[in-house]
């Protein structure tokens, strides 16, 4: 038998205040799921062939998919890293000069989420010349609001 | 220091000792057992009756393999020792394999050496019979001048050596392995390069081809197929040309380095290691100034405090 | 210092910079307790902050897992091949051997990293909290140095010692 002096019973008392990574979501209004967000993947895509990333990087930074479920989230993560990956070094800076605060947030999150994934570590070094240009732009102002935030990509 | 001496030199010491105190008219009472690579024991002692006689017996691992090798071997190292003056052979003591006596009064001081060879004269006795064989199947015609005979020497629990000789080289395979897991990569690494250095460097063009597998090579793989083949053995070729034993004193010198092959290269590894040891406790002294760098300076803290004192001059203690 | 490198140490330098913004946090728990919230496992999730991965590659990473009275910060040091595994692990033994003069170094690293370190609030209020991420950015690019040399010597005694041993055989 499991050692029961080493059972957590607050974890079964529904009054004990702890509060879990469920609790701390903030309420989402819907639930966005793949079919919705297809056509905005395409959109990056074309986006992104056509050579404008500028806009492309503006349209992943904005309004992304927070209430949605992992998968989702994957798919529209490596639709965005692909777009990332895609831009010359030179032109980093000047796209991220462009992005709003809020945007390069999100471009933020963007960045620690596929630099904590495989897909995202074999380009590495792309995503941390990135992360340099917005600390550049920006300083630790992103880094300290995604450290607080609790709606993730 | 980069070599090992084939000599033990704590059997070398304590012979001089006693030579000189018996010169001196005191001879030392001894009992002392001296230890030497590959669970070799020497022993030295006072024969019961006679103070100046002395007792050297050895006992080795290796011994039993190597009496199984030739017909004689407790013949051949008679000859060897029995030319010294002051060296007789007697019966080996008990728990011992062979035993040799010593008068002090008789004895050279050139002899100390050879007598502190004895582990190198016992191992060298394979040696010597392969060269025999290789002196013999050099004279047989072309077609017959081949043999099966491997010697082989268990010289420790699981690391053998063989000795083949044939008729224009003799090959000594050595076979190892490595308890440690460090050792096994750093042993790699040495191995690598024992084989390759030779390759790289012209000035030892002429030294013994080396080869490093990790399957027993072709001319002991019958010797060796019933066992379970580990993952861990490795099996280190030397290929001896007669360029390499043409003389006695060529073939003596070549049989006291491969005899201290195996410790020679595990002695080295034992000093990388060492050398990393004394090189990270420097690192870690480094690291630690960079560490204490970052730490407040507890007077720029605490100045305030430690100015107040009372009226008095005494210092306010709360 | 490589093209890469700079990058990836000015990224963990911002993370750090960041993350190191603690404060004294008495356990919601165990009264008078006080411990880095990091380590408590079932601990209540607001103290947590989100993980931070850094990586240069796969074999180059950071992780920083901040929360409200600590940071643990867990280094993974490339490791090219079979030597290198030996040497980071022989050499990260010996620094967590000696964690008591460190402070910060945590004494096992985290499953998947080669070290880790634990900053609490006790550290950044008795240390400059600059000089603590200078400190773990240049452990970082002294690690990696020490390890390549470290193979160096290893590969240039081996080969001193064989050539050595076989030019006994040169007559």
């Amino acid at each position: 038998m499991e050692d029961w002096r080493r059972i957590d019973i607050d974890a079964f008392d529904p009054e004990s205040g702890r509060l879990t990574e469920e609790d701390l979501k903030p309420p989402y209004a819907t639930q966005v799921g793949l079919q919705e967000l297809q056509p905005k993947i395409s959109q990056l895509r074309s986006a992104a062939t056509s050579g404008d990333f500028a806009s492309a990087v503006q349209l992943a930074t904005s309004d992304p998919p927070y209430n949605s479920d992992d998968a989702t989230k994957l798919q529209y993560f490596s639709a965005v890293l692909e777009v990332l990956t895609q831009v010359r070094q030179a032109e980093i800076i000047n796209i991220v000069k462009q992005l709003s605060p809020k945007q390069q947030e999100v471009l933020i999150k963007y960045l620690y989420k596929g630099m904590s994934l495989p897909e995202g570590q074999k380009q590495g070094g792309i995503l941390l010349s990135w992360f340099e240009k917005v600390t550049q732009v920006s300083g630790v102002g992103p880094i300290v609001r995604y450290l607080s935030d609790r709606n993730t990509v | 220091m980069l070599y090992l001496q084939p000599q033990n030199l704590l059997v070398q010491k304590t012979l001089t000792e006693a030579l000189e105190a018996n010169a001196r008219g005191t001879p030392l009472i001894l009992d002392r057992i001296i230890s030497d690579f590959d669970y070799t024991t020497l022993h030295i002692s006072n024969s019961p009756e006679e103070k100046a006689l002395l007792w050297i017996s050895i006992k080795t691992k290796a011994w039993l393999s190597i009496s199984k090798c030739g017909p004689d071997l407790v013949g051949y190292l008679n000859t060897k020792y029995d030319d010294l003056a002051g060296v007789s052979t007697c019966q080996p003591e008990g728990g011992y394999d062979y035993t040799l006596q010593v008068d002090l009064k008789a004895l050279q001081n050139d002899a100390v050496v050879q007598l502190s060879l004895l582990k190198v004269m016992t191992m060298s006795y394979p040696f010597q019979l392969a060269f025999n064989e290789f002196a013999s199947l050099a004279q047989l015609p072309e077609g017959s001048n081949t043999t099966e005979t491997v010697h082989k020497i268990e010289y420790r629990d699981d690391e053998n050596v063989f000795i083949k000789p044939s008729n224009d080289r003799i090959t000594v395979i050595f076979e190892t392995f490595f308890q440690d897991e460090t050792d096994k990569v750093f042993g790699k690494v040495f191995l690598q390069e024992f084989v390759d250095s030779r390759k790289r460097n012209r000035a030892i063009q002429s030294a013994p081809q080396v080869l490093f597998s990790h399957e027993p090579p072709l001319e002991i793989s019958k010797l060796v197929s019933s066992r379970v083949s580990e993952k861990s053995r490795r099996f280190i070729t030397f290929v001896l040309f007669p360029r390499h034993f043409q003389t006695p004193e060529l073939q003596f010198s070549s049989i006291c380095h491969l005899a201290l092959f195996r410790n020679y290269f595990h002695y080295h590894i034992k000093c990388s290691k060492a050398y990393m040891h004394s090189r990270m406790r420097y690192r870690v002294d480094t690291f630690i100034k960079v560490l204490n760098r970052a730490k407040l300076d507890e007077n720029e803290d605490g100045s305030e405090e430690t100015t107040r004192r009372t009226v008095t001059g005494r210092k306010m203690v709360y | 210092m490589s093209q890469s490198l700079r990058p990836y140490l000015t990224a963990v330098r911002h993370s750090l910079q960041a993350a190191l913004n603690l404060s004294n946090f008495s356990s919601q728990v165990v009264e008078r307790h006080n411990r880095p919230e990091v380590e408590v496992p079932n601990a209540s999730a607001e103290l947590l902050l989100q993980p931070m991965h850094i990586s240069r590659n796969e074999h180059e990473q950071v992780l920083i897992e901040p929360s409200v009275n600590s940071v643990r910060v867990s280094i993974k040091v490339k490791q090219a091949d079979e030597i290198e595994q030996i040497l980071v692990h022989k050499f990260t033994r010996f620094l967590e051997q000696r964690a008591e003069s460190f402070y910060v170094l945590r004494r096992v690293a985290i499953p998947g990293f080669s070290i880790s370190f634990l900053i609490t609030n006790m550290h950044t209020e008795t240390m400059n909290t600059e000089k603590l991420v200078d400190f773990i950015i240049e452990f970082m690019e002294e690690v990696d140095k020490e390890i390549s040399e470290m193979k160096l010597f290893l590969n240039a005694r081996a080969r001193f010692v064989a050539e050595a041993y076989l030019g006994e055989f040169v007559y």
